[in-house]
């Protein structure tokens, strides 16, 4: 109707930079969503896994017998019924074991009519083990004597990484100053709320449907199919909502093929679902490492060289966790100019737990370090040779068209914005001076502020042939949209993105764009949330489709407003004149007519997008991400010098985020990051004593909670990136990676003490200042 | 496998205590530390399971005849929120402010936290700093009998204490500390609470004049139960408050303690923590 | 196992069902009644993802509590708060101050928020933070569950509603 529109004008707004609510936080809100974990399946059966519970062992006899009398028990499986099926990395890893090689082996498994009798089955098999000497660390690994874990890899030599530019003898020759220490970063694992899980069905073709955490779904078929000797094609992932994931769902892990093998033979659904003990004995863990790192600098603060050696424990089995080394050896540098580098990478099989990937990929390792020995250059130079330690970071931090050494492109490289921005905001200068001062002084409560700063990739990461996500778009008759992306939603509000990225193109409300993103079967591939990616690559395939739809509409709109195409523009629910906003015609009156029409044109759209990165490669040298993004952390801690308690107070971030897209999402992110990094540098510590776990509870392994987190200032630096949508880059996994080293550094500039090994826990803390005191005196 | 064959959930105490006596009995009130217990295996259920919080007349706190008797089934959130106490216990309530989360308070019940005995038991130590005794009932001869067991006697060792298998504790009692008594409690971590304390302390007295006296020092955590600190009494009763008298308490309590390493913390860390949160409560107690 | 027939009342509505003496509150609201809005985390009491109200503003872990011992009680779960098909102002609250991500903790923190400003309607940044300590949350490193907190407050206050929504 022509009066619609009469005399309506609607001027163009933007969504992007807003605070916009996620779409599925209605139902969280109202405990109506369903959890993969609440979830029950019609003749669904329980399984529960047997694990070995020792970290070294031939399985002599297992005696299943007992377990298989019990009413209500469907089946027991050993690996004596999975014979040949391989998973992991490099096929090191099996569903179940014939010889226990870590205290998590799955031994066995039990498909029940109930949790109940599933875990009363588990206790009645039988298993006969010869305990065998074992390897807890990775330097006791590579021993000669050493026992050999995994048969097909000698001297239980795992992964290798090297990477070496330009002339570390010369370089070090060269340097007025050389810094020389071992970092030793700990164990530490994600704790999602919700406990890990999967559900399998087998239908009558033999085709999989597995409901899963996975973040990485398109992959997940791939490295699932030869732990269950099937083709990936025949395995559909379902992913219902899932709490929380932080990389521990990148990899496939035992217990899904697992209750897949226990479906496929028993013909009926099977859940196999973690207590908390064994979420905490049977998940991934970050990749501890042992860092040595050498540093070089000239007395007028010029960086000359860093040699990083990095000897990982690998654990049992590969998984994500030994390949870290691949961001690592890129941020080693990157964010200062660093001309000389020489790195090298080696992870030992051993009997400990294996690692998986977990949010800041390598990068909190390897920053821990680094930054650092950076604050120790600005102490040294400062103290030496009066120089402003702000002024040490600027002359050294990379600009923007900079190209490192590993061939990652800086092309927009705000780093001396960010450092600037955040030590103003802080006062950093200042308060480092005085508390420099008040260290040697009597006192219990010692305050220090500490600066650290760190590149990660923020355009994704092409380790895979592909880096892309593909979106389907359409819309119905209404002006609703639906998305259908390959990328995954699992808290981190990428629906909500994207349903503001499609309302910025189309102009409709976010509130009528639907995301379908749950289905392998549905869903167009896409690398999983990881790398800080999804944003970026979904975000830009989301736009690009919505772009093509926008397209055709007003292609369509042209011929009838007898405009060009050019002059029109969709907003507030309207085709309008793009330069005054005079509505031209409803929008889903447009729609109808294009659909009902003699030659119908119904807007189908879809996009590939992959990024202009370049595969990783074998040697690493490459443009791996599209984009490269910094960040700047001040932390401002009161140290209790008497029982060692550090609380941070504060925290000043100042961080590259290309473009704000939504602020409330960003924000969140920012502040959920520095949790993970905060619990890591202070209190996240898992306890082994020879392979096995001694704090698998809340009560002994302790994640932040509300009372620990500090006040956090936020800057969003704005670099506008090219290639990212609207000039976003990835963010979530810097807040996680720069808060630690951050942290220490506040520490040192309380107490004068380096603390090289975190956690920087209570006991810890106070042992070394009562040992420096005692040495002081 | 074990199983229950009975559940029952009196309301008087007369059949719960013939109940007890009756045979092998799991008592349950607020179940914050049975359930964990069970599930962790380091229990079983016994043949009976026994509901005790319908009981009457153990969930009042009263003031009478000089003693303020807290019964069994009040809750820690209760201690923490009881008007009567924080004037005349303080440090009870200062401790509950401390005890788990409030989900775990609201259950909590003081009679669980004293025969769970566990070292670190955090309602206890306040508890033994006001000088409390337990009352134990049991059903002897077709009538309740009870006694009275002073708290510092009551443990025997982790888990362990002198109460029979036929016995009830069916209340805390203790003196109505004197007007010018003091108390404060301090536990470690840098959470107030959700945390199992690496230690705890309590230091209790009358303060005049600068003066301690009638000291009771209490330590969770450093031993197989949790305990007087002798040595650290001794040190402060009866002199007046001054550094050097601190500092001697406070190596008197280093000395009191025998702590062991486990994975919360060595025992360097704890017998080091002892003597710092001593420090710290008496220059408390100088600053009141 | 022995079992017996007990009376819940939840979210308001009557519910009989027979339960094993050894039988968590938790497990029996999930498995038995459906109702699923109550989260299991860990089993111990540690993380609060189990949060429910009894007989009123009384928070408790149902992972710790036995469902027999509850007979004859009245429980709220989140699923129980909205009224005449509006939420209940403190899930209005975490919903616009962007307080969930993975939301697996979302309803336990919800009834924690809940139960603190019936007891506290003004409570301080503080008082807010040390209130929810038996809630882990993994997500959000908790700024924004404390100012939706903040949020809800000034909602209940300003308005005269009270906590319970009633």
């Amino acid at each position: 109707m022509a009066e619609d529109v009469a005399f309506k004008h609607i001027e163009k707004t933007s969504l992007i930079g807003k605070r916009i609510k996620k779409p599925d936080a209605p139902a969280k809100a109202i405990g109506k969503t369903r959890y993969i974990n609440d979830m029950v399946l019609p003749q669904m059966l329980y399984g529960k896994i047997l694990h070995a519970g020792r970290p070294h062992a031939e399985i002599i006899s297992i005696d299943t017998s007992e377990a298989e009398k019990l009413a209500g028990v469907h089946l027991v499986i050993t690996a004596k019924d999975t014979p040949d099926l391989k998973l992991g990395f490099v096929k090191d890893n099996a569903p179940l074991k014939s010889k226990v090689l870590c205290e998590r082996d799955e031994v066995a498994a039990v498909a029940a009519e109930s949790e109940a009798i599933a875990a009363a089955a588990i206790k009645l098999i039988k298993v006969s083990y010869k305990d065998l000497p074992g390897v807890f660390s990775a330097k006791d690994g590579l021993k000669k004597d050493a026992p050999q874990i995994q048969e097909n890899f000698p001297g239980n030599k795992s992964l290798k990484f090297k990477f070496k530019h330009g002339d570390l003898a010369e370089a070090e020759a060269g340097s007025d100053i050389i810094l020389d220490h071992v970092f030793n970063v700990h164990y530490v694992t994600h704790c999602c709320m919700g406990t890990s899980c999967a559900i399998a069905d087998f239908d009558h073709n033999g085709k999989l449907t597995i409901y899963s955490q996975t973040q990485y779904p398109y992959n997940y078929k791939m490295d699932l199919a030869p732990a269950l000797g099937i083709d990936p094609g025949d395995i559909r992932v379902i992913q219902p909502t899932t709490g929380g994931s932080f990389g521990a769902k990148l990899d496939v892990y035992p217990y899904e093929p697992v209750a897949a093998i226990l479906a496929q033979k028993t013909g009926r659904p099977v859940k196999v679902l973690f207590d908390r003990e064994e979420e905490f004995i049977n998940s991934p863990t970050r990749q501890p490492a042992a860092i040595h790192l050498r540093t070089g600098c000239t007395s007028d603060g010029i960086l000359t060289f860093r040699s990083a050696d990095v000897l990982m424990d690998n654990g049992a089995y590969t998984s994500w966790g030994p390949t870290v080394p691949v961001i690592m050896m890129r941020t080693v540098s990157g964010h200062y100019r660093v001309p000389v580098i020489d790195f090298k990478a080696q992870a030992v099989y051993s009997n400990n737990a294996y690692a998986g990937s977990f949010r800041g990929y390598g990068n909190v390792q390897m920053t821990y370090a680094t930054a650092q020995h950076m604050d120790m250059f600005a102490e040294e130079l400062s103290e030496k040779h009066g120089m402003d330690p702000i002024e040490f970071h600027l002359k050294n931090a990379q600009k923007s068209g900079e190209v490192t050494p590993q061939k990652s492109y800086l092309r927009e490289c705000v780093l001396a914005e960010c450092l600037t921005t955040a030590a103003a905001a802080s006062d950093y200068v200042n308060k480092h001076k005085t508390y420099t001062e008040a260290c040697t002084e009597e006192g219990r409560y010692k305050r220090g502020i500490g600066l650290a700063s760190s590149i990660h990739n923020a355009g994704g990461a092409k380790i895979h042939k592909s880096d892309g996500c593909g979106t389907i778009l359409k819309m119905d008759d209404y002006a609703r949209v639906t998305v259908i992306t390959g990328a995954s939603e699992i808290g981190q509000g990428i629906d909500a993105v994207i349903s503001q990225i499609v309302s910025e193109e189309l102009g409709v409300p976010p509130e009528h764009v639907t995301l379908v993103n749950n289905d392998s079967d549905i869903g167009p591939w896409d690398v999983g949330v990881h790398a800080s990616r999804t944003t970026f690559i979904a975000g830009n395939g989301a736009k690009r489709a919505a772009i093509k739809a926008k397209k055709q509409i007003l292609a369509a709109a042209s011929k009838q407003a007898n405009v060009t195409a050019e002059e029109l523009d969709l907003r507030g629910g309207y085709v309008v004149q793009d330069k005054d906003g005079a509505a031209v015609i409803r929008l889903d009156r447009m729609l109808r007519q294009m659909h009902f029409q003699p030659t119908p044109d119904v807007v189908m759209v879809s996009d590939y997008y992959e990024p202009n990165s370049e595969l990783e490669g074998k040697d690493h040298i490459s443009d791996h991400s599209a984009a490269y993004s910094h960040a700047v952390h001040i932390a401002e801690v009161v140290v209790d010098t008497y029982t060692g308690e550090v609380k941070v107070e504060k925290v000043t971030m100042a961080q590259d985020v290309g473009r704000v897209i939504n602020r409330m999402g960003l924000e969140a992110q920012m502040e959920g990051g520095l949790a993970f990094g905060l619990g890591f540098a202070l209190s996240e510590e898992m306890i082994f004593e020879e392979g096995r776990l001694l704090n698998p509870s809340f009560r002994d392994y302790k994640v932040p909670t509300a009372p620990e987190m500090p006040e956090i200032e936020m800057h969003f630096i704005e670099s506008d990136c090219e290639e990212g949508p609207y000039g976003a880059k990835g963010i979530a996994e810097l807040p996680t990676i720069v808060i630690a080293p951050a942290i220490a550094n506040a520490v040192y500039n309380a107490t004068g003490i380096r603390f090289l090994n975190p956690p920087m826990s209570p006991e810890k803390v106070a042992r070394a200042i009562w040992e420096k005191k005692q040495a002081d005196s | 496998m074990s199983e229950i064959e009975r559940y029952i959930a009196p309301n008087q105490l007369d059949d719960a205590l013939e109940a007890l006596a009756g045979g092998p009995v799991t008592i349950v009130a607020g179940a914050t530390d049975l359930t964990p217990q069970i599930t962790g295996g380091k229990r079983v259920y016994k043949a009976t399971l026994m509901n005790i919080q319908h009981i009457e007349g153990l969930n009042a706190v009263t003031k009478k005849d000089g003693k303020i008797r807290i019964g069994s089934l009040v809750t820690v959130s209760e201690i923490r929120g009881n008007p009567m106490l924080k004037k005349h216990g303080g440090i009870l309530c200062q401790a509950a402010n401390h005890f788990a989360s409030e989900q775990i308070r609201n259950a909590a019940t003081i009679g669980g936290n004293i025969c769970n005995a566990s070292p670190a038991g955090d309602m206890i130590i306040p508890f033994l700093v006001l000088g409390a005794a337990v009352e134990l009932a049991r059903w002897q001869d077709d009538r309740i009998e009870t006694r009275s067991v002073p708290l510092d006697e009551f443990f025997t060792g982790p888990g362990r204490s002198v109460a029979r298998d036929d016995e009830l504790l069916t209340a805390v009692i203790f003196d109505v500390p004197p007007e010018n008594s003091i108390g404060f409690f301090r536990k470690s971590g840098p959470r107030p609470a959700l945390e199992i304390s690496t230690v705890s302390i309590g230091i209790g007295g009358d303060f005049s004049d600068g003066t301690l006296k009638n000291v009771r020092v209490a330590f969770g955590a450093v031993g197989p139960t949790a305990l007087r600190g002798k040595l650290t009494e001794a040190a402060l009763e009866g002199k007046t408050l001054n550094q050097d008298v601190i500092q001697a308490a406070a190596l008197a309590a280093r000395q009191d303690v025998s702590p062991i390493d486990d994975i919360r913390a060595t025992k360097w860390y704890r017998t080091h923590l002892i003597g710092v949160f001593t420090e710290e409560l008496l220059n408390n107690v100088c600053q009141n | 196992m022995k079992k017996h027939a007990i009376t819940l009342t939840v979210n308001g509505e009557e519910r009989d069902l027979i339960v094993p003496s050894n039988r968590t509150l938790l497990d029996a609201l999930r498995d038995d009644l459906g109702y699923t809005d109550t989260k299991y985390g860990c089993g111990t009491g540690e993380c609060g993802a189990c949060t429910i109200l009894v007989d009123g503003m009384t928070t408790i872990n149902g992972c710790l509590t036995l469902a027999a011992t509850m007979n004859g009680k009245s429980i709220t779960t989140a699923a129980g708060l909205a009224r005449n098909g509006h939420l209940h102002p403190v899930q209005e609250a975490f919903i616009e101050n962007d307080a969930i991500q993975c939301g697996f903790c979302t309803p336990g923190m919800v009834l924690k928020t809940i139960s603190l400003l019936d007891e506290n309607p003004r409570p301080t940044e503080a008082e807010i933070r040390h209130g929810l300590e038996g809630n882990i949350c993994r997500c959000t490193g908790y700024t924004k569950i404390v100012e939706a907190v903040q949020d809800a407050s000034r909602r209940i206050t300003g308005s005269n509603v009270s906590a319970i929504g009633e």
